[in-house]
């Protein structure tokens, strides 16, 4: 029964880092490829309908973990309480900049946001990078050990990079080369190293089959339902000319 | 303040916050959902902009559910891992359902519904907010679930030094779940219906040209409050079979709980006996209009005490008679790592709060005229009339 919920881990976090990537590349790319507001609005509606889909990923990789493996939950977040205490502001800055970026007219109110959006991308990503050095060497250490440092400016380059080719794909003022699938497996390369490694860690911290049976039970037969509305969004989306204002 | 006490400031700060945003979603969702069946089988496009209006503010006052909710799921891992240590293999499960089977689902349709506006089939785009409505009160349910642990753990036994689920089915029909959770839904109802009444009586009262939409509104918001405080007060005394004695002797949250009941009880002779015989007239009397747009936070301060005495008055338990609040802190919690994240997101999310209250407000006072919610594409440049000659 582990095994499953393994999987369920792993698949979560992988897919958040594969769609949630390219988010967070397009918000930090909003300074530096979006320069008028029209550009900046242009990027933040190509990704404004996938947000919310793939930001969840994470929120059920969280529950996930707390329940079946919810020891770990607890001394993972409490050994990182820094670095998470700081993501969770960048996130919900970062989601906060989206949905009220075009709640108002005024040119300097959207700016604010903008800057907002495109700061809490950068930290957030940054992080993911602190965090997963952290979890690869089992807490030992300083949480800004120069390798986890280097290993955030990676993961940033590597989600900046997935954005770029999801815009690539999807706004013309920003055609160009790349592959979206190649650049979501590069995204999520770093989580799936650092998942693959801690598989041991984490069946030794498996919940009990009393619990794993009846939440199994629960979850499974959602699942086809959770892949199936993810793939709606991706065929209700399709890129293409689109002249339907965007919310965000 | 030592450090829990600084611990549960923070806890009870997002998750109050986290509440009084949810509440409204409860309330406003079926509400949206129903409007958008309406223009679905009618074709009425004055069900159309209602749809969209009261959409846009469920959508801007959703956008706090969430960002509160995050840091909440989070919180557990940071501050209380002392519970998921001793309790994870109980409490963790209903938290990891609700995670993946309900807000998963949930926060995908919301975004389908947000953005499929003129993309998708008028159905299947109706089907989105339906999904979105069913799955947050699946979603509301297991946070009962889970907070009904707490409250009394059924369904769990003590084996070592950790509690095991012993019987997921007591666990589903725990005594302080079962009347809690329609008590919470019919506040939710009640503070949609508060909202609907307070700003449809905002714009009848300065004499709107949207006459027509605003009598609807504030008819559904009458007969709604009905509905939801009919349930809130109902099921609100029936939780007291299953209150364990001396739980509210005395204290503040006792205080906030009487008056809790107080607003409960006043709003429902207000609605039942007043506002419900006279709702032909209602959208007429002027000063009327004044006292509604007043009463619309009743229902959220009402909703805010009850949470707090539910909560608090667990103190010092975190799991009742199993596990106090000192035990389940993370151990190694130190006052200057509370108080670093506790400023930092007590200042965040409470600017953020802000925010979004003066935007729904916005939203309110701009009417049904200035909605961007599922506005539809600018015409064609060929469709455009010829621009008139430059000068």
């Amino acid at each position: 029964m582990d095994v499953v919920w393994l999987v369920f881990l792993g698949v979560l976090l992988a897919g958040y880092f594969a769609l949630e990537g390219f988010d967070l590349g397009v918000g930090m790319l909003l300074p530096v490829l979006g320069r008028s507001r029209e550009r900046r609005d242009a990027m933040v509606a190509a990704i404004a309908p996938f947000v919310l889909a793939n930001e969840v990923w994470l929120v059920a990789a969280a529950g996930a973990l707390f329940g079946a493996f919810p020891v770990l939950e607890g001394e993972v977040l409490f050994e990182l309480y820094p670095l998470v205490v700081g993501m969770l502001l960048a996130w919900i800055l970062r989601d906060a900049g989206l949905w009220f970026r075009r709640r108002a007219d005024a040119p300097a109110w959207r700016g604010l946001w903008d800057r907002v959006i495109a700061l809490g991308s950068l930290v957030l990503s940054f992080g993911w990078g602190l965090v997963l050095y952290a979890i690869a060497t089992g807490f030992d250490g300083s949480l800004w050990h120069p390798v986890g440092l280097l290993l955030g400016v990676l993961v940033t380059l590597a989600f900046a990079y997935h954005g770029r080719t999801f815009l690539a794909g999807r706004v013309p003022e920003f055609a160009g080369p790349g592959s979206l699938p190649m650049s979501a497996v590069l995204a999520a390369l770093p989580v799936a190293a650092v998942l693959v490694a801690a598989v041991p860690e984490l069946r030794d911290h498996a919940a009990p089959g009393d619990t794993l049976g009846p939440l199994t039970l629960l979850v499974l037969p959602f699942v086809p339902v959770m892949i199936g509305v993810q793939v709606w969004v991706w065929r209700t989306f399709r890129p293409g000319s689109d002249r339907i204002p965007s919310f965000f | 303040m030592d450090v829990l006490d600084l611990a549960r400031l923070q806890f009870g700060l997002t998750a109050g916050l986290h509440f009084l945003f949810v509440v409204l979603t409860l309330g406003m969702a079926p509400v949206v959902a129903v409007l958008n069946t309406r223009w679905v089988l009618s074709g009425n496009p004055l069900y159309e902009r209602m749809t969209r209006f009261w959409g846009q503010l469920y959508v801007i006052n959703y956008a706090l559910g969430i960002v509160t909710g995050l840091v909440m799921e989070f919180q557990f891992g940071l501050s209380w891992s002392g519970l998921s240590h001793y309790a994870g293999d109980v409490f963790g499960a209903p938290l990891a359902v609700e995670t993946m089977t309900a807000f998963f689902l949930e926060s995908t349709f919301l975004g389908l519904w947000i953005f499929g506006w003129h993309r998708l089939p008028r159905r299947a785009h109706l089907a989105c907010i339906w999904a979105v409505t069913l799955t947050a009160y699946a979603s509301a349910f297991w946070i009962m679930v889970a907070n009904s642990f707490l409250q009394n753990p059924a369904g769990a036994a003590v084996e070592g030094d950790r509690l095991v689920l012993h019987d997921l089915g007591a666990l589903l029909t725990n005594e302080t779940l079962v009347f809690s959770f329609p008590h919470v839904v019919g506040a939710g109802l009640t503070t949609g219906a508060f909202v609907l009444m307070g700003a449809s009586a905002y714009h009848l009262r300065r004499g709107t040209e949207e006459r027509e939409f605003f009598v609807r509104s504030l008819r559904t918001g009458v007969w709604l409050a009905a509905v939801g405080l009919l349930v809130a007060v109902g099921f609100g005394f029936a939780q007291f079979g299953a209150v364990p004695e001396g739980k509210f002797d005395g204290g503040p949250e006792a205080a906030g709980l009487g008056f809790m009941i107080l607003i409960g009880q006043l709003l429902l002779l207000v609605v039942l006996l007043f506002l419900l015989p006279a709702i032909r007239w209602v959208p007429r009397w002027r000063r009327l209009h004044r006292l509604l747009v007043a009463m619309t936070p009743l229902p959220f301060v009402a909703a805010i005490l009850g949470w707090i005495a539910r909560e608090m008055g667990r103190h010092p338990w975190m799991i009742r008679d199993r596990l106090t609040v000192a035990d389940a802190m993370s151990p190694g919690l130190t006052s200057g790592m509370v108080t670093a994240s506790l400023v930092g997101f007590a200042t965040v999310l409470g600017l953020l709060a802000v925010v979004d209250y003066a935007l729904i407000a916005r939203v309110v006072r701009r009417g049904p005229g200035a909605v961007a919610l599922g506005a539809p594409p600018p015409p064609e440049p060929s469709e455009r009339p010829e621009p008139a000659l430059n000068h």
